[in-house]
């Protein structure tokens, strides 16, 4: 059975669309993190909002699920711009700690009011796509997860133009390099921060918008994926969002040839080893730190 | 400073007295918790006041003491001088694991790595159900034994837990005026120069922080022993929000700041009968506004 060419590729088809998703999920931390030089802590939270605001749209408004999707990406980006202004823009100067602290308290803050509004049982959130599943040579491929491939590869030529292409872009990638030298050549930095907040809140939404309806929906969700997005970016070098992308599609084969030859127990730990096995050998990561395209 | 230590005093008195005083177990149940609460607050002190490292691993070692001490004495029958011990090792060595490769590196991976801990070793103790029977926990953990004596009563906990408080109140004092305290607040003050001083500055933070693992899971022991029923949520990560709020709000880097801030935040939340989301939703947007407010405050 382990031997068997069909299970291994099923496998390898499964580790790739996980792997994937968890590039999604993490791409927008990744992008904070190298442009910003800090790290938001209510990442798992943005996650986590996309979801109930998905299940929000589609279950109070009655929105059908491409809609509420579109919808939630911009409720998401300007909520991420008002969590760059309030959080980030005033602590760019400060250490590293006061990011993190504020960040810390809004995804709290989120939590607790997703609980109260929502309550703890766990909701489902229904899309069209979640019960088709077609056959290749033996292969099942699963239409939700296809999305959610779909999604990573919109997003990432999407992303990758941005910063290519436009000026705000263009901005954010010399903040990368320099913020300093942005100040003097006249780049309204806390303009590209609340830029960079912006898009990075609406690629995390849209990873729970895509991924959560495989999942159950509930207030503490997104610790999972903060956990896989940590690894994943430090795993891919600090900030380095292709790295991010390679990290994260290695993660889900390795957890998935775990999870499917090895023990299901063994799966869970494999990103927090594969980090700490990462920080002893190569700190900087694989790719370093670099927001180049 | 005459002041200070006169008010010091009556507080300690009051402690001891306070049993006499007040005959409701529910208000000796909170005080023992606080009790506990000292011990962890300390914990966190030594890291984040001391050496100025943020940590997000107090509820991973304090949950690490909890499941040592309470499987080794619910499987293997041990005392609990021994699983106290015990859990104390453990603590030291998850911190050791822990710190090694991520205090090597920068203090933002130190972060991520600590938070990325305390979720893991959470997700452990709920996958891992032959050992831990998972999210149902692990019941009737046996009261302790120290010096050969069984402590039950409700007071008799409660001297043991001011005893806890006074012991790690007064480890840290030692500490931090040692040679090595010196070397930890050097650190945090200026890194470059701790380095040029000759101090190993990557050794001095290693040793804190397994010293600070030590103590968390010394008071996840207690707690395991006193409430007598443990599950995944020791692990919680909304523990993690309280230390900080005590430590930060109460004065971090200062030895009684921290306990004032214990007392006080154990206390009000019940006094003030708040659920559990509302009291975490009020703690997040202390901790926002002491971000955004009072950024000195942070890091002395």
């Amino acid at each position: 059975m382990a031997t068997d060419p069909v299970f291994l590729a099923q496998l390898a088809a499964n580790g790739f669309s996980v792997g994937l998703g968890y590039a999604l999920a993490a791409v927008g931390l990744a992008l904070i993190f190298g442009i910003l030089g800090q790290v938001n802590f209510a990442h798992g939270e943005l996650y986590m909002l996309g979801a109930f605001l998905l299940f929000w749209a589609m279950k109070q408004l009655g929105l059908p699920y491409g809609i509420a999707a579109v919808l939630m990406a911009a409720l998401m980006a300007g909520f991420g711009a008002l969590l760059a202004h309030v959080v980030i823009v005033p602590n760019l100067d400060r250490g590293f700690e006061s990011v993190v602290l504020g960040t810390l308290a809004v995804g709290i803050i989120l939590q607790n009011a997703v609980r109260l509004g929502f309550g703890a049982t766990p909701l489902d959130v229904a899309s069209p796509l979640e019960s088709q599943a077609f056959e290749i040579g033996g292969v099942l491929l699963f239409g939700q997860r296809m999305l959610v491939c779909a999604t990573f590869l919109a997003a990432f030529s999407g992303l990758y133009a941005f910063l290519r292409y436009s000026e705000i872009g263009r901005a954010m990638r010399a903040m990368a390099q320099n913020r300093e030298a942005c100040v003097m050549v006249g780049i309204d930095v806390r303009r590209v921060t609340r830029w960079t907040g912006a898009l990075a809140a609406a690629l995390t939404g849209l990873a729970g918008v895509v991924i959560s309806p495989l999942f159950d929906l509930y207030p503490n969700m997104g610790t999972e994926v903060v956990i896989k997005s940590f690894a994943v970016v430090i795993i891919g070098g600090m900030g380095n969002i292709w790295g991010a992308a390679i990290a994260g599609v290695a993660l889900g084969l390795a957890e998935s040839y775990a999870g499917g030859l090895g023990n299901a127990a063994i799966r869970d730990g494999i990103a927090f080893i594969v980090m700490i096995a990462m920080l002893l050998a190569r700190p900087q990561g694989l790719f370093g730190r670099t927001v180049r395209v | 400073m005459r002041r200070r230590s006169a008010l010091l005093w009556a507080a300690a008195l009051g402690a001891l007295l306070l049993p006499l005083a007040v005959d409701s177990p529910y208000v000796l149940h909170i005080a023992i918790v606080t009790g506990i609460y000292i011990v962890l607050v300390q914990s966190l002190n030594l890291v984040l006041g001391y050496c100025g490292l943020l940590s997000l691993a107090s509820p991973a070692f304090f949950g690490v003491g909890a499941y040592v001490a309470t499987l080794l004495a619910l499987r293997q029958g041990w005392d609990s001088t021994a699983t106290l011990a015990m859990a104390m090792l453990a603590g030291i060595f998850s911190a050791l694991v822990v710190g090694f490769p991520s205090l090597r590196v920068s203090r933002h991976s130190f972060v991520i790595v600590t938070l990325s801990a305390t979720l893991l070793l959470q997700l452990v103790a709920l996958n891992w159900e032959e050992m831990t029977r998972g999210s149902l926990g692990l019941a009737n953990i046996p009261a302790p034994r120290l010096f050969g004596m069984t402590v039950r009563t409700r007071i008799e906990w409660y001297y043991l837990s001011a005893a806890a408080a006074a012991i790690a109140v007064f480890c840290t004092w030692l500490l931090v005026s040692s040679r090595f305290g010196r070397a930890m607040i050097a650190t945090r003050d200026d890194e470059q120069l701790a380095l040029a001083c000759g101090i190993d500055v990557f050794r001095t933070r290693l040793v804190a922080f397994c010293l600070s693992g030590g103590l968390a899971a010394v008071a996840g022991s207690l707690y395991a022993h006193f409430i007598s029923y443990i599950d995944p949520g020791v692990f919680g990560f909304s523990v993690s929000e309280t230390l900080l709020i005590m430590v930060i709000l109460g004065g971090s880097g200062t030895l009684w700041g921290p306990v004032a801030g214990a007392v006080v935040f154990t206390a009000l939340p019940e006094m003030l009968r708040l659920t559990p989301e509302i009291r975490s939703l009020l703690y997040g947007v202390i901790l926002l506004s002491l971000v955004l407010y009072r950024p000195r405050r942070l890091f002395p």
